[in-house]
């Protein structure tokens, strides 16, 4: 055994402390035995302890002192029995006080019941109103980010830096319908669907929208999202147009899977 | 000495009395603030160690620490059977915790300066761990589990503490 590593451990500390578990504090013993260094050290470790709470000490009154060497003196067993001499009036009023006991034990304990239970009702009772509580709290919650959201989309439906380019169905899809909303100066892009399939999982929507004829990345989205959709920023889009790609978007488009394409109305 | 104790010798247990109950009762009346009940205390620490000295084993280690060890079982004991019930035991502890150290540690006067004095020697870390495990009634366990220290953390700590106090006892 590495005497060194053993005594970093501390565990000569906490056995002088008292610390160890029965089975712990065998093995230190064993190893004290086997180890002289250990029990050097040990020594060491209790003197300092000793000499820390000499300095702690707090002298007892002289009173404790007198009354453990009478305990200690009492200790010598000589049971006597003392037999309490009682008289018959005494006798009769301690039945009375048996039996008066005895009553209003039985009635308390009754109370302590009844009313035991109806704690528990209440209990109960305010359990289910706190977890209601939490419900209702829940609720509002989504309501309230719903509202906000409504409230947000709102005002740039009823901006008029916005402009809304309407986008109508391809041959590929002649039922589908969505809008942009694009704010030329901010460069702002949102979009709403009006109608669109839902897409096989590995495929996205992709917006793009054509500057100077060429087509520009205007992000991914899928089809069950509703109000308006915060997309890339776009600025000099001449139109735009929606097509259907893998999941996450590709660099091109793929101009044969066009679902909904609109030009922007100057005015 | 060990061997009058174990035949029972009274002047004998009135020698240990007098030298150690002050180095105890400095642990007992630190750990229980009612000075009734801290008495108590020692009283029952006595009565052991004169009913179960020939438990001692001085092989083991010296007989101080085994008194020691005696009092600090009966003093956590005590503040357990005392605070279990009214509320939670953290609480309580850490409440009359407080109020010990106003009382030990600010108005006693000269010998908690000693304490002190001694202490100071030591890191802010060593000073909290040797506090509560000597004068504040905590095991090692439950310091660990309070503070969110690893138990191994507080074994070394108090080891670095102590070989520190060794340094400053020889000085003083």
């Amino acid at each position: 055994m590495k005497t060194e590593e053993y005594i970093s451990s501390g565990i000569l500390e906490a056995y002088a402390l008292g610390e160890l578990s029965p089975t712990e504090r065998a093995e230190v013993e064993r190893n004290l035995v086997q180890y002289p260094e250990l029990k050097q050290e040990l020594l060491l470790i209790e003197e300092a302890q000793e000499k820390l709470l000499q300095k702690s000490a707090v002298q007892p009154k002289a009173s404790v002192k007198e009354n453990l060497f009478k305990k200690i003196d009492e200790k010598k067993p000589d049971g006597k029995v003392v037999s309490m001499p009682v008289g018959d009036s005494q006798i009769s009023f301690w039945k009375y006080a048996a039996a008066a006991s005895v009553a209003i034990a039985l009635v308390t304990s009754y109370l302590a019941y009844n009313y035991y239970g109806k704690w528990r009702s209440t209990e109960n009772n305010l359990n289910d109103l706190v977890a209601q509580n939490q419900q209702m709290a829940r609720d509002y919650n989504t309501v309230n980010q719903r509202l906000d959201k409504i409230e947000t989309d709102i005002k740039v439906i009823d901006n008029p830096a916005f402009s809304r380019v309407v986008m109508k169905g391809t041959q590929n899809a002649p039922d589908a319908m969505a809008y942009v909303y694009w704010n030329e100066n901010s460069k702002e892009v949102y979009l709403s669907i009006q109608s669109m399939k839902t897409l096989a999982q590995e495929n996205q929507y992709q917006l793009w929208a054509i500057v100077d004829g060429k087509p520009v990345d205007g992000g991914v989205f899928d089809a069950n999202v509703a109000g308006l959709l915060k997309m890339k920023d776009l600025s000099g889009a001449a139109a735009f147009a929606v097509t259907i790609e893998s999941r996450g978007g590709k660099a091109t488009p793929s101009l044969e899977t066009m679902q909904v394409i609109g030009n922007v109305v100057k005015g | 000495m060990v061997s009058r104790l174990k035949a029972r010798d009274k002047s004998a247990f009135e020698y240990l009395y007098d030298h150690y109950s002050g180095s105890l009762f400095g642990v007992v009346s630190r750990v229980i603030q009612k000075e009734e009940v801290a008495e108590e205390v020692l009283q029952d620490v006595f009565l052991k160690i004169w009913n179960k000295i020939d438990n001692y084993d001085p092989a083991k280690g010296k007989l101080f620490t085994w008194m020691l060890n005696l009092t600090r079982n009966l003093a956590i004991d005590k503040t357990r059977s005392k605070e279990i019930g009214k509320e939670g035991k953290t609480k309580g502890i850490d409440n009359f915790v407080n109020t010990i150290d106003r009382r030990e540690f600010t108005e006693q006067g000269i010998d908690s300066i000693g304490v002190k004095d001694i202490l100071t020697g030591l890191s802010e870390d060593q000073k909290f761990v040797v506090e509560h495990l000597y004068f504040k009634g905590y095991s090692q366990s439950e310091l660990a589990e309070e503070f969110n220290i690893p138990l191994g953390t507080v074994k070394t700590r108090l080891r670095l503490a102590m070989k520190q106090l060794r340094s400053i006892v020889k000085v003083i």
